[in-house]
């Protein structure tokens, strides 16, 4: 079966994965193929839920370690730091659509000020 | 195959951002690259989108994860997610340089 911990020969069989440890680690791993969804909003929304469901299934693992298989909780953990970087650069790729988009409507309007801005930066 | 490959061709999903601003997301180039893997020409695909391959390895294992729960299956998906990671965001922000 799925365990491997070799501590609890007795309960072992009667261990149960983590609920939702499979939903944390498969929308921690879809949060960047979603950045490209809104513009970023879709990665930091699976990284946000991702990481809701991560909090709740490491709270019912540590009451009761004994309880749930490791296997789930490795998922869990590997989903949770999925969710981590892809929410973080979902964030990113955000911040750096909207830049590109308002330098780009700067540059249609023609607003002086706005054009100097985009020098200073670009240099 | 060439069924499928001239259907993908023909059926493209546009990214509103390339379409409407011009301005390319992370994802640009996904579906071009998989079309061009599909027709054997690895060298297009890589240049299309680095990230092809692993991504598609990312899923197939994560789905193989999910249904025999593999005793690496979770370190194996972090190293996977971040290689991914990186080719991703590195493609992407070479693309815009």
């Amino acid at each position: 079966m799925h365990e491997e911990t070799g501590q609890e020969p007795i309960d072992s069989h009667f261990q149960l994965p983590i609920p939702n440890a499979t939903g944390v680690l498969v929308l921690g791993i879809l949060s960047i193929p979603a950045c490209c969804c809104l513009g970023g909003l879709g990665g930091i929304v699976m990284g946000i839920i991702s990481l809701v469901m991560a909090s709740k299934a490491q709270q019912l693992y540590t009451a009761d370690p004994a309880r749930y298989t490791v296997a789930s909780f490795k998922n869990v953990s590997a989903g949770k730091i999925c969710a981590i970087i892809g929410l973080s650069l979902s964030a990113l790729t955000l911040v750096t659509t909207v830049v590109r988009v308002i330098l780009g409507l700067a540059s249609i309007m023609a607003i002086p000020e706005l054009e100097k801005v985009m020098e200073e930066f670009l240099k | 195959m060439s069924g499928l490959i001239h259907w993908l061709e023909d059926h493209l999903l546009s990214c509103p951002y390339k379409a409407g601003l011009g301005i390319e997301c992370p994802g640009c180039g996904f579906q071009r690259a998989l079309v061009a893997l599909l027709k054997g020409d690895f060298a297009e695909s890589f240049a299309l989108y680095p990230a092809l391959l692993p991504m598609l390895m990312l899923f197939g294992v994560l789905a193989l994860h999910i249904k025999y729960s593999f005793k690496h299956g979770a370190m194996a998906l972090k190293i996977l997610f971040v290689v991914n990671v990186v080719l991703i965001f590195g493609g992407w922000i070479a693309k815009m340089l």
